[in-house]
């Protein structure tokens, strides 16, 4: 570790004198991070000495690489039927590691090529749909072999794809062309809202199944009230930036955020009626990712471009760095403890 | 600086061992010609190699570990050499694995001639960092090459191992399968609709480098002889559009440097390597070194030696291409590229139809004209309309959109946003080629960020004349150029050497006609006949230009139709072949090509795995 780096994160530590601060307080989930730490340089074939990839924290203030070493880790999930067995839709396809990162297999072939997110249908173990650059894809045996599973999607470049919980088969995926559902496992689709450009990020609200969160690249961020049959635009979000993530608070039925490019961190308190930029105190307006902590209420963690991790305990009227000095983390996930 | 002279400073800076070693780069240039003799040919390409190699293994000073690196190991071992002090060193470096793609296919090209050479514990160095390090894939057509390729070739030489033993997870069974499946596909892609990373001043390397290592590791007789082919496939696709081995025309990719000095690019090596007509570049490219250290696996068909060196008067030949996969932005996976390249012994103008057809580093039309040297010489003319994205790259890319501009620029392309920019397509160029004649017309929309034609102008032309008739008549080497401007233009500075014609107007174009010196009783006989072709301009509501060319052709271009040429409208789709011309010819779908020279004919069929050579009596 440089001098630089040391003194970075010995800054950090005495900032404050902060405590760890999920371990010993009956914390039910672990933080997981994907994160790219070899900056706007750092192009294949020159991954640079730092240990980019997938990190796990327990106590919300240490964190742990569990590997791969990799700049293109885009999201994570865990298998319902098996807590602790994760899975990584990376540059190289759909990567499962069984025992906490120590090693990985890639489940998908040469003609699956970098997924954007995995999502497992709760009702159905071992169903897992994953959106790719040309479609979806599709696996009844935990990865071990896919199918495609676009028909009737055309220009089917698919970021986004959740499965409703509520409902075996019923997924919603977000394309280059707009939402798209289909409510028989992924052997047809039909699109329910168009978009101009690409949806990045959908969410079901843990307080309401019916209600689900969009956000896009040119449309802003859109709202469904019926399960995604029907959007329509959340007037308080511009729609004049690309929108990366969203995410719904456990705490607060009426807790909402989304972040993106230029965007921060905007926050609803009412349910998406009125928005309120809690952006101000991270160090850049372009955020990748956010997301509330399900064991404290208050709390988020939000990663802006090429700068350290950083969390709020006022969702989002303060903030401070927590962890990487220079980071780009696509995703960051709280996943139940195994 | 001349870079000529910059790398004879740098031969300075790294001592005796360093560039200074590089005979062929810092001596004579190399006078085009023919050897007749195969024996003499075999000969010099052998000497060509033994270079390469005894410049790389005199790069290692005692001591000095950083001086020892992968390419060391693989120069000292081709030539038998230090195989103790090797594996010791393999063994360090193997605990820092870094590099991805660029990483594999050292290490590969390492461990097999290091067969019988490498202690067991350099050995097992080698196996562990293929179990611990996880290079990435990669997101380009070269990227896939070299992983697939030494994926396949890693798993032959450690057959029958369980998933636990590779990084991915996958048995050594299932990685050859996998690695098999994508080679083959890649292979029928090029050989029906085309290469999707097409004609790259540099990355021909990332091509032909793993193909000659299938073509001389593979235990496969198959997939041993496809990857011969596909080597011959390169290189003769290379050749052909060749002027004393510098690659011209237009390109899938080429870079801020060689765009202006084309010889200065890996693709150099090649012409030096295989056709012995111009010298290499500093370093051989590079990655030279590792097509080097196997070379002697491989000897250039005849019919493809003569095509690059024994050319009887000019001919204009026709490719098809295609982009790379698209995934945002377009309706089909791979769009068509048509080319067309023109070749004299003075001059080659190149093209392709225009439009983004690559990202970032596309190069669309060029003039190049023959040079004794070419060494530090900016021997080309042409102009770009400067694009740049996120809807480019969201094109060819699957990252987000906005972070990819700005990331771009910090990744070894700092022009890509730049309004000086030299480099790159764009969406609002049409382009049409009719022998030694090329229009080009853009309309650029209100809503791209550089609304303007910067055109290129060397340094090294000779002449460069701004008639009162419009046109801009320039010299380079022996040939004549006319550039006509279509919009009201100004010169400013480029720091390289050279200055840009900068023409702020979105609704604009070019014309170039080029021609021998020879053709004309004199410099002022040449002005006259170009002044005197019907030539007619209109800028809206679209430009438009009817022009008829030195060699009598009628073109009509208008953007947004297609070309007509003496009335006659061009139909790319169904008049470009995946080659036609007099040396290569292949129809689309056909996994055919038939090279031929004179007597000679080489037919690479890839439905039957067979080379058919025939010599006509």
């Amino acid at each position: 570790m440089s001098t630089a780096r040391r003194l970075f994160f010995c800054a950090l530590a005495l900032t404050a004198g902060w405590p760890a601060l999920g371990a010993a307080d009956g914390t039910k989930h672990d933080l997981y991070l994907t994160a790219n730490l070899s900056g706007q340089a750092g192009v294949l074939g020159r991954s640079g000495p730092a240990l980019n990839g997938l990190y796990r924290s327990t106590d919300r203030a240490t964190f742990e690489h569990l590997g791969p070493h990799h700049i293109r880790l885009f999201t994570l999930t865990s298998d319902p039927a098996e807590r602790g067995t994760l899975y990584v839709a990376a540059l190289d396809g759909v990567l499962r590691t069984r025992d906490g990162g120590k090693s990985w297999r890639t489940l998908t072939s040469w003609d699956m090529t970098e997924p954007k997110e995995i999502a497992f249908d709760p009702h159905a173990p071992g169903r897992i749909y994953a959106s790719l650059p040309d479609g979806i894809a599709l696996s009844t045996d935990h990865g071990q072999t896919w199918q495609r599973g676009n028909e009737g999607i055309r220009q089917a470049y698919t970021h986004a794809i959740i499965v409703d919980r509520t409902q075996a088969g019923r997924v919603l995926a977000g394309t280059e062309k707009g939402i798209f559902l289909s409510e028989d496992g992924a052997k047809s689709w039909r699109l329910v809202q168009a978009t101009d450009k690409v949806t990045y990020d959908l969410k079901q609200s843990p307080h309401d199944p019916k209600v689900f969160l969009a956000v896009t690249s040119s449309n802003g961020a859109l709202w469904s009230g019926d399960g995604g049959r029907t959007w329509t635009r959340i007037a308080g979000i511009s729609t004049a930036n690309t929108l990366h993530y969203a995410d719904f608070d456990v705490h607060d039925a009426n807790r909402l955020l989304v972040c993106g490019w230029n965007t921060g961190l905007q926050l609803s308190e009412d349910g998406g009626k009125t928005w309120t930029d809690r952006g101000a105190g991270l160090p850049n307006r372009d955020v990748w990712s956010a997301a509330f902590d399900p064991d404290a209420a208050g709390r988020i963690f939000a990663a802006p471009q090429l700068a350290p991790l950083h969390v709020s305990e006022d969702n989002g009227r303060t903030w401070r760095p927590v962890q990487f000095e220079k980071a780009t983390v696509f995703d960051l996930v709280f996943l139940p403890r195994p | 600086m001349n870079p000529r002279c910059f790398f004879i400073l740098l031969a300075g800076l790294f001592g005796t061992a360093g560039l200074s070693a590089q005979p062929s780069f810092t001596g004579a240039a190399p006078v085009p010609g023919v050897v007749q003799d195969a024996a003499v040919r075999r000969a010099d390409y052998l000497q060509r190699r033994a270079e390469v190699l005894q410049w790389r293994v005199g790069l290692v000073k005692p001591g000095e570990p950083a001086t020892f690196g992968l390419g060391e190991i693989a120069a000292k071992l081709a030539l038998h050499q230090d195989a103790e002090a090797c594996s010791a060193r393999l063994i360090e470096l193997m605990q820092k694995p870094s590099g991805d793609m660029f990483w594999m296919f050292p290490v590969t090209c390492i461990s097999y001639l290091g067969r019988d050479q490498l202690t067991p514990a350099a050995k097992a160095a080698v196996r562990e960092a293929w179990r611990t390090y996880f290079p990435l894939r990669g997101d380009t057509e070269n990227h896939w090459t070299m992983y697939y390729t030494t994926l396949y070739l890693m798993a032959q030489l450690w057959p029958d191992e369980p998933g636990e033993r590779w990084f991915n997870g996958k048995s050594s069974a299932e990685i050859t399968a996998e690695s098999r499946a994508w080679l083959l596909q890649w292979m029928d892609l090029t050989t029906t609709i085309g290469q999707g990373e097409y004609d790259c001043t540099h990355y021909i390397g990332e091509y032909s480098i793993p193909m000659l290592y299938l073509a001389t590791w593979a235990q496969d007789p198959a997939m041993r002889q496809r990857g011969r082919m596909m080597l011959d496939y390169v290189m003769a696709d290379y050749t052909v559009e060749t002027l004393n081995g510098i690659y011209v025309g237009a390109h899938a990719r080429t870079d801020d440097v060689t765009v202006l000095e084309k010889w200065n690019g890996l693709a150099s090596f090649f012409g030096w390597m295989m056709l012995g007509n111009c010298p290499p570049p500093a370093n051989y490219g590079g990655w030279g070194l590792f097509f080097a250290v196997v070379a002697e696996n491989y000897e250039l068909p005849e019919v493809i030696y003569r095509i690059g060196t024994d050319r009887n008067g000019s001919y204009t030949h026709f490719e098809r291409k295609r982009t790379r996969h698209r995934w945002r932005n377009s309706d089909v996976r791979n769009a068509p590229v048509y080319k067309t390249t023109h070749v004299t012994s003075d001059y080659a103008l190149g093209s392709d139809q225009g439009g983004l057809l690559q990202p970032i580093q596309q190069h669309s039309w060029d003039l190049t004209w023959a040079v004794p040297d070419p060494r530090g010489v900016h021997n080309t003319i042409f102009s770009t309309q400067p694009f740049y994205g996120a809807e480019e790259l969201m094109m060819y890319f699957t990252e987000m959109p906005d972070s990819m501009p700005a990331a771009v620029t910090f990744q070894g392309k700092p022009t890509y946003i730049a309004e000086s920019k030299l480099l790159g397509g764009s969406p609002y160029e049409q382009i049409f080629q009719q022998d030694d004649t090329l229009i080009s017309l853009t309309d650029v929309a209100d809503t791209a960020p550089h609304k303007q034609v910067n055109g290129f102008f060397s340094k090294d032309l000779t002449r460069i004349e701004e008639d009162a008739s419009g046109w801009i008549f320039a010299q380079g080497g022996k040939a004549y150029i006319a550039y006509r401007p279509l919009a009201a233009y100004e010169w400013r500075p480029i720091e390289k050497g050279g200055k840009r014609l900068y023409s702020p107007h979105a609704k604009n174009g070019t014309i170039l006609q080029a021609a021998a010196a020879s053709e004309f009783k004199g410099w002022d006989d040449f002005k006259a006949r170009i002044r005197a072709l019907p030539l007619e301009i209109k800028l809206t509501p679209a430009p438009r230009v009817a022009f008829t060319s030195l060699r009598g052709r009628k073109i009509e271009c208008a953007y947004g139709a297609a070309p007509r040429v003496d009335g006659r409208t061009i139909d790319y789709a169904k008049e470009w072949k995946l080659f036609s011309g007099p040396y290569l010819n292949a129809d689309i779908g056909s996994r055919r090509l038939t090279m031929t020279h004179g007597r000679l004919t080489r037919v690479l069929d890839f439905n039957t795995l067979t080379i058919t050579d025939a010599v006509r009596p």
